[in-house]
């Protein structure tokens, strides 16, 4: 794996009020079932997201609950996130923000906000709608060159998927997973034990 | 720019008429590398080489992002125009599990090792 350095700007702290969890009821849980926030700001440029890909899938393997299988599938949903919110919401030199969420062996939320100064920034109706109209697209066999990351990758993988806009301007993308243990040992790809053909 | 590198080497074993191209890719695809890595498959694609069939070995890909995967379509869609094959060999878990999600298997075959995959172009 490329081993880009994080950017700036970690951090990591215990969840307030991001969660449907109250302050005092999080000071209340054990230390290792409350949930876990961290923040990071990353330079919009494609450059910096294989460390954060690095770190999701570390991240995600050590402190969620989640498989391995998770961990990359994670790393992919953060990786298109971010890359709309630097391609469509941000302009070059700006920051846009990344919070991961763990609640210990119950949810991992990925948070990410664009700066809404893109050349194609859209809102949160507009990208709702886009959003419905690329499932539509994609439910007979796709040969499109875009348009997968969306529906298919982010949409697949997440159990809620919400664009919100920012008073300031920009969109928050919000996508969450909740964690079923029976769905987390399912093996993603089916060998045919005859001809080993991966479909 | 993360790294990744593309080598295209010519196999034997093509009957007379085809021309059977192994296409390796170690490292990650992504949104910082992915337009520019393109180029050289496109090239090769559109040297008009007659009967042009293409195995991609995936063992050392780590990573490919949505854009990857719509050029990898876009390759499998003009090579077949042209009555080639195009199969992917010794994928990764997570690259078949996103190949998988994107419904990319129903059309590019996804082998175990490089030998299944150069048999099925064969046949």
């Amino acid at each position: 794996m490329d081993s880009t350095p994080l950017p700036t700007q970690l951090e990591q702290t215990v969840v307030q009020a991001q969660t449907e969890i109250s302050p005092a009821e999080v000071k209340d849980l054990p230390l290792d079932e409350r949930p876990t926030e961290i923040r990071i700001a990353i330079p919009t440029q494609a450059y910096f997201l294989s460390g954060i890909r690095d770190f999701v899938v570390n991240l995600t393997k050590n402190l969620t609950g989640f498989s391995s299988q998770w961990a990359f599938r994670f790393q992919a949903v953060v990786d298109e996130l971010c890359n709309n919110a630097i391609e469509h919401g941000s302009k070059p030199g700006e920051f846009i923000k990344v919070s991961l969420i763990s609640t210990k062996n119950k949810s991992l939320e990925v948070i990410v906000e664009d700066t809404g100064t893109g050349k194609e920034k859209m809102n949160a109706q507009q990208l709702t709608a886009l959003l419905q109209e690329r499932k539509q697209m994609m439910t007979s066999q796709y040969l499109g060159f875009r348009g997968r990351g969306l529906p298919k990758i982010v949409g697949e993988w997440t159990d809620e998927l919400v664009f919100e806009d920012l008073p300031e301007g920009g969109i928050r993308v919000k996508v969450k997973k909740y964690l079923r243990k029976e769905e987390d040992k399912v093996v993603s790809t089916q060998k045919n034990s005859t001809s080993h053909l991966y479909v | 720019m993360t790294s990744v590198q593309i080598t295209i080497e010519d196999l034997s074993g093509a009957p007379q008429g085809k021309v059977l191209k192994l296409i390796r890719i170690v490292g990650q695809l992504d949104e910082s590398n992915v337009d520019e890595q393109a180029k050289t498959i496109y090239t090769l694609i559109e040297s008009g080489i007659q009967g042009l069939s293409l195995i991609f070995d995936f063992t050392g890909l780590e990573y490919m992002n949505s854009k990857s995967i719509g050029y990898l379509t876009d390759w499998y869609s003009k090579v077949s125009t042209t009555g080639g094959k195009v199969v992917i060999a010794a994928a990764r878990e997570n690259i078949l599990d996103i190949l998988q999600v994107v419904g990319l298997t129903q059309l590019i075959p996804a082998y175990a090792t490089l030998e299944e995959a150069k048999m099925a172009v064969l046949q």
